[in-house]
């Protein structure tokens, strides 16, 4: 007998898509900071389900505003 | 001539008629060389997200800046000169800006055609417009 999955997993949709946020300022450290982490990595695609074209931007972004020490690179 | 953002931290201890001084001489180097300073923004003192200089916070500065490629080397070299700018950085923007434009007419071209679509009932993604309409 097949055992039943007790739990489905919710399917990720990118945020970026939904609310159709299309521009992913540097300047705008509130939402970047969603994707970084404690570690202050940034997130990947597979645990935010961020789409690739907006991923592409959004490190890109982060990475802009860690060269302005609005983001760290990593925490100590 | 391009679009370009030029931000910059100044130390934490500069008084308000230094950070003047120092945007008064930036913009100086913009329009001497033929540029344009579109806007010019005191955005506050911020705490840095590491330790730059020994500084754990600084003022940050953004220039909104038309210019040429000169013209940013030239400012980029006055900024790593001054004492007080602490760390800068120049992004450019003018691809940005297509880009936003393109999904904006994309969008607009989308939502003509959308709202001839729903006088047939053809309506997939989103809330039609007559749903987003409060009850009466």
């Amino acid at each position: 007998m097949a055992i039943q999955k007790q739990y489905y997993r919710r399917k990720k949709v990118c945020k970026f898509c939904v609310e159709r946020i299309d521009n992913i300022n540097y300047k705008d450290v509130k939402l970047l900071s969603q994707f970084v982490p404690e570690r202050s990595k940034i997130m990947p695609r597979r645990i935010s389900g961020v789409c690739t074209p907006h991923q592409r931007l959004l490190s890109d972004a982060i990475k802009k505003a860690r060269n302005i020490a609005l983001l760290p690179f990593a925490t100590e | 001539m391009r679009n370009y953002e030029i931000m910059f931290i100044v130390s934490p201890n500069a008084a308000d008629e230094d950070i003047d001084k120092i945007n008064g001489q930036i913009e100086g180097v913009i329009t001497a060389g033929g540029g344009k300073a579109e806007k010019i923004e005191k955005l506050g003192k911020r705490r840095l997200a590491y330790i730059v200089k020994k500084f754990r916070e600084g003022s940050y500065i953004l220039f909104t800046v038309q210019a040429d490629g000169a013209i940013v080397r030239e400012v980029e070299r006055r900024l790593r000169v001054m004492d007080l700018v602490i760390k800068y950085l120049t992004v450019r923007m003018d691809d940005d800006l297509k880009r936003l434009d393109k999904i904006k007419a994309h969008r607009q071209k989308r939502a003509a055609r959308r709202g001839r679509a729903h006088a047939e009932g053809g309506e997939r993604r989103g809330p039609s417009p007559a749903e987003q309409m409060p009850e009466e």
